[in-house]
């Protein structure tokens, strides 16, 4: 046990105030004492540390006195208002909250719109049932060309477009519509048994969107008797009719029924037939159960299942009536006699076939 | 109030050695603003700001009186480096993370400096705590004859004790148990 006197003894030797001899005596001691050594530096370090934090207080009690005496001399010299601190501590936060909303706000916005595009889709609209041949061929070919690249065949130059025409008269004009042979430089006509003509317009209605044909080859020598008659007065209400047509590279037969009197929108030069329609139908003659024709295919409502609309053959005849009077052509000699009314409708489709054709236009 | 005194860095050392106190004084209030926009620009307070200042200054003080200062800037510089640096270290306590700090300066590397400071901080605190629990009149015993170094006479009359060996006696006691008190809780940093 250490007496005080021997912390008396360490405090003087620490001090410095002990007289050399007796310095030396216990500088021998604590050379030979380990224990005393390590009291006397933990004794040390303990003093110095009380004296460093007796310094430090004063210090601090001295800048805080200057602190203060600073402020009461010039009060105003920087202390930002409320709102400067609060910005300057949140700053961050803020600019963060801040474009969280502003995102949010105009995402939804955004999101909005989009739900509303397809409903804006919704709305009627008209498509025009010419085919664009270019576009087809290209993804078709594609797929040929990869299973067998050696076997291409060297074909002319395919049609842009195609529609359906059919013949009205037997001396060589044809009728289809005039949205299949916009912007043409050359149009072709070819039917299923393979016989092809070189036509050109020689007259158009874009309002009831119907164009004339004429076969301009030189050894052209008719197309013989039409079978079909064309219908003057309006026809009934779920009446059967029929179509053939080009959708694709061969003919093709649709049947369905008159379903409404008044064609896209209340238009009442046309029909609306429940016939499934595609592009190339455009042009495609309709015919009632007896063989007689009611009117030219023309259009379809898009994303409307079963709304095909037709022109009505009336405004095909009063088209008809109009080209002498144009001072183009000669009065046409129409078709007098319905040889299909009593025949089945395979046999009746067996005949029309050789009078409907694919209407290839090139530009 | 002369101002003209101190007007270099130089002057301002010197006086600080010279224990002047208007040298402090004067120091003290050029560089406050400064470190207060600092501090209040980088998302502070102004009593953190009046904080980190005086351990700044404080800081820069004991190096001079250490003689251990080998300033190869100005001190407004060394000021700021040693504030950002201890703002930075308060910022990152406080779980804040300052990501990008406004600076107004140029600053130097000062982590030793700030690190001693620290370590003598942490010191401090627990000789703080070990007087504080050591409660009276042995707290202002120890106090007055190791801090205020007061002489045993002085001590003896004060505190009413027969003669001054009593007193020392008494001292012994109250240093024994403070010893035990510090080094219980303070362990140095290895």
């Amino acid at each position: 046990m250490l007496e005080y006197r021997a912390y008396d003894e360490i405090e003087r030797y620490l001090n410095g105030k002990m007289a050399s001899e007796e310095k030396a005596a216990f500088e021998a001691l604590l050379h030979h004492d380990a224990r005393l050594t390590e009291q006397v530096e933990e004794h040390r370090q303990l003093l110095h540390t009380m004296k460093k934090y007796g310094q430090r207080q004063q210090l601090r009690q001295q800048l805080n006195s200057i602190h203060s005496q600073m402020v009461a001399t010039e009060p105003l010299a920087a202390s930002p208002n409320g709102w400067k601190i609060f910005w300057g501590k949140h700053r961050q936060t803020m600019a963060v909250a801040a474009s969280v909303s502003l995102l949010s706000v105009f995402g939804t916005l955004w999101s909005v719109q989009q739900l509303k595009a397809p409903v804006r889709q919704q709305t009627a609209h008209y498509v025009e049932l010419r085919r664009e041949v270019e576009r087809l061929k290209k993804t078709q070919t594609a797929i040929i060309n990869g299973i067998n690249d050696a076997s291409k065949p060297a074909t002319p130059r395919p049609a842009a477009f195609s529609g359906t025409g059919f013949a009205i008269s037997s001396d060589g004009y044809l009728v289809t519509s005039s949205h299949v042979v916009e912007g043409a430089d050359s149009i072709m006509v070819e039917n299923k048994a393979g016989l092809k003509y070189k036509v050109s317009e020689v007259y158009r209605d874009e309002i009831h969107d119907l164009s004339i044909l004429k076969v301009t080859e030189d050894n052209f020598e008719g197309f013989g008797k039409l079978p079909y008659t064309f219908k003057v007065s309006e026809s009934d209400l779920g009446e059967r009719v029929f179509t053939l047509g080009y959708p694709r590279e061969d003919i093709v037969f649709g049947e369905g029924s008159l379903s409404s009197s008044t064609g896209f929108e209340g238009d009442t030069t046309s029909y609306q037939i429940s016939i499934p329609l595609n592009p190339g139908n455009s042009g495609g003659p309709l015919l009632d159960d007896k063989g007689n024709l009611i009117g030219v295919i023309s259009g379809k409502q898009a994303g409307q299942e079963g709304a095909a609309f037709a022109i009505k053959s009336a405004y095909l005849l009063q088209l008809i009536d109009e080209l002498p009077g144009a001072g183009k052509v000669d009065p046409l000699t129409l078709p007098k006699n319905n040889t299909l009314s009593t025949q089945t409708r395979p046999q009746q489709l067996k005949k029309l076939k050789e009078y409907v054709f694919v209407v290839k236009v090139y530009n | 109030m002369k101002k003209s005194l101190y007007e270099t860095d130089e002057a301002i050392i010197e006086g600080i050695r010279r224990s002047d106190e208007r040298a402090l004084a004067h120091l003290y209030k050029l560089y406050f603003p400064m470190i207060s926009h600092f501090i209040l620009s980088n998302s502070g307070t102004d009593d953190e700001a009046k904080d980190i200042y005086q351990e700044g200054v404080i800081v820069f003080y004991e190096k001079i009186k250490d003689n251990s200062l080998e300033l190869s800037c100005q001190i407004k510089t060394y000021l700021y480096s040693v504030c950002r640096r201890l703002w930075l270290k308060r910022l990152a306590e406080k779980g804040r993370f300052a990501t990008k700090l406004d600076d107004s300066e140029s600053f130097i590397p000062v982590d030793e400096e700030t690190q001693h400071h620290e370590e003598q901080e942490r010191q401090f605190g627990v000789m703080g705590d070990a007087l504080a629990q050591l409660g009276e009149p042995c707290r202002s015993l120890i106090e007055d004859y190791y801090i205020r170094t007061q002489s045993m006479q002085d001590i003896t009359a004060k505190f009413g004790y027969t003669n001054t060996d009593t007193a020392k006696n008494q001292k012994y006691k109250c240093l024994q148990r403070l010893k035990k008190i510090f080094f219980t809780t303070y362990k140095p940093e290895v």
